[in-house]
């Protein structure tokens, strides 16, 4: 990738108070180059989410957040005052969320609700707005759009609300799209119809999407590139073919062993999963944070400074025992 | 009994179909009293204040459907006027109250720390006296009259509201389509006045049902002790009060504005029950 529109260097966010700081992200770097699709994956709790909103500076009360850049198109993110903030929560990225049960004002007709973020930031007078939201209902793939301009959320079905949600966020055409588990809460074929709109629109507004999942499949599907987190670390980042073919981290490995495969259809094979639970937020002082569920891990392993290394073009990996090819 | 309420947009029809006999009995009940006060002026057949001695006292009759008073003033047409007065003092002064307190309910529970505590004091305070007690205490300092009855509920009541709007806006400020509004770059008065509001009114509007009453009540009430409405103006309060003396040979001079003032009380709870307790079906047709 030649153009890198977003890059994170060594970002930490921590909850509480002095002693009882507990760190939730632990130094992630990443970046997202200009129309690519990068994908975060990982389980409950590694930090995936907190990532994503420290683009727009986003966290839940208490958190903070410190990282040696956030760069978005070369402007620190961490430097923006108030109103550049919004400006750029308005213009640069756009969010949609997990639940798109609740992410829609339950009081406003969802065509209002497009046509208030191009009114409010983009500028556009109230007949335009209507205009253009009629036609981001087309777009992003709604039936008979002028019905469902006053149609209220609770009237929408799950996969139609989040497509309306996906309206809202790429009204502005914005350069980064976030997508946190935004097809998560969708059934498999409204999951994969989400996805195909995900992927056709970035073609066509040219825009980069952080796709963020916990089902792999969901990202090798739709990613270029995937960054593996594990306890608030990125512990293998590379090309989606080459981590998929060629895992790296053990921990990639234990969670692509973890899913099943169409010939293991109908047979009886137990897959053992990954022993253990993950560490909870303060736990990791100091070594690897998948120690104690790496069926690799030596002595070493507790007390290691967590580096990335490259294992092959454009793939890293924080672990220093090096693996046999395929999974 | 049905009532169907139909808003109809260009394109979609929704259909509001309440069944239920105490929302129809309620709106019944305050759809004529509220248009007899309304049409007062069409309705009377006396000018409210005319003084006719010489038919003083009369019981209710074809000339006087309510009889006339100690001075022969036609108790029907006081009753229209007193009704007309009190119905707009008293949606007045709940709706100012349910908009003061809202507003600085939401602002409290939106930003919460410092500011929330001091609101949280100050409602605390107007919550913790005795309604009437305070009410008394504004009448004593902008003197008697309805402006003053007026002043010191609004004074009073937003408080109740306040802390309702309040409640809800700590739980409203988690829902992710308030994150939303800030993710995208929304203004915080826009994310607190549109998107919050409408969603944290309900209760309030519902809690106001209530309120109307009891206001309409303490309205009365100060009238009666001669604190409210002034003479010789109509008020159902002040009716009331000056048949006191004649209760026995002049029962409805105090009887009749007394029993509309519980039918306005029982068609405004019914409404507030009806609509709490009904079935709302909705269709989308």
């Amino acid at each position: 990738m030649s153009d890198i529109l977003l890059r994170i260097e060594n970002l930490r966010i921590s909850f509480g108070k002095d002693d009882r700081r507990v760190a939730a992200v632990n130094g992630v770097s990443l970046e997202v180059g200009s129309g690519e699709v990068v994908g975060l994956v990982g389980e409950s709790g590694s930090g995936k989410s907190l990532t994503c909103r420290s683009v727009i500076r986003l966290l839940p009360p208490g958190g903070e957040m410190t990282a040696n850049r956030v760069l978005f198109e070369g402007v620190d993110v961490q430097s923006l005052d108030r109103d550049a903030l919004r400006a750029h929560r308005a213009h640069n990225v756009g969010m949609i969320f997990q639940d798109p049960f609740s992410c829609l004002d339950p009081t406003k007709r969802i065509g209002e609700q497009i046509a208030e973020t191009l009114r409010v930031n983009v500028g556009l007078d109230r007949e335009a707005a209507k205009v253009q939201a009629l036609s981001l209902l087309e777009d992003v793939g709604i039936s008979s759009p002028e019905r469902r301009y006053l149609a209220y959320p609770h009237e929408l079905s799950g996969g139609m609300r989040q497509r309306v949600m996906i309206a809202i966020a790429v009204a502005t055409k914005p350069k980064l799209l976030i997508a946190d588990e935004a097809t998560t809460a969708l059934d498999v074929t409204t999951q994969a119809q989400i996805l195909d709109l995900i992927v056709r629109l970035r073609r066509e507004i040219g825009m980069s999407v952080l796709l963020v999942s916990h089902d792999f499949g969901v990202i090798a599907q739709v990613c270029d590139r995937v960054a593996v987190m594990y306890g608030g670390y990125v512990v293998e980042f590379g090309p989606v073919a080459d981590i998929c073919n060629r895992p790296q981290h053990p921990y990639t490995r234990a969670l692509l062993d973890s899913i099943p495969t169409i010939e293991s259809a109908g047979q009886r094979i137990r897959r053992d999963g990954i022993p253990g639970q993950p560490p909870s937020l303060g736990e990791i002082e100091q070594g690897c944070p998948f120690v104690n569920r790496c069926s690799y891990a030596s002595d070493a392993c507790r007390t290691l400074e967590l580096s990335m290394r490259e294992v092959g073009p454009g793939h890293t990996s924080a672990c220093p025992v090096t693996i046999g090819s395929g999974s | 009994m049905s009532d169907t309420f139909t808003t109809t947009s260009r394109t979609t029809r929704f259909r509001f179909r309440i069944r239920n006999w105490e929302l129809s009995l309620g709106v019944a009940m305050l759809g004529i009293i509220v248009i007899a006060g309304l049409f007062a002026p069409l309705l009377a057949p006396y000018p409210p204040n005319q003084i006719d001695i010489l038919h003083s006292l009369q019981a209710p009759s074809f000339s006087h459907l309510m009889g006339t008073d100690f001075v022969g003033r036609d108790v029907f047409s006081r009753v229209l006027y007193g009704v007309r007065i009190d119905v707009f003092v008293v949606a007045l002064i709940t709706y100012a109250g349910l908009v003061i307190g809202v507003i600085i309910g939401t602002v409290a529970g939106y930003f919460g720390g410092w500011l929330d505590a001091i609101i949280g004091r100050v409602t605390d305070t107007v919550v913790s006296f005795p309604f009437i007690v305070l009410v008394l205490a504004v009448v004593a300092i902008v003197g008697p009259g309805l402006k003053g009855v007026a002043i010191g509920i609004v004074l009073v009541g937003w408080a109740l509201y306040s802390r309702l709007a309040r409640s809800e806006m700590l739980a409203m400020r988690e829902q992710p389509f308030m994150l939303a509004t800030r993710a995208l770059g929304y203004s915080t008065p826009r994310a607190i006045f549109r998107h919050a509001l409408p969603n944290l009114v309900r209760s309030s509007l519902v809690y106001s049902t209530v309120d109307v009453v009891v206001n309409m009540l303490v309205l009365a009430g100060m009238s009666y002790l001669g604190l409210g409405q002034q003479a010789p103006g109509a008020d159902l309060g002040s009716i009331i009060a000056s048949g006191q003396g004649y209760l026995l040979t002049a029962w409805w001079i105090t009887t009749i504005p007394g029993t509309v003032l519980v039918l306005f009380g029982i068609g405004v709870s019914m409404i507030g029950d009806g609509l709490t307790r009904g079935e709302l079906s909705m269709a989308t047709v």
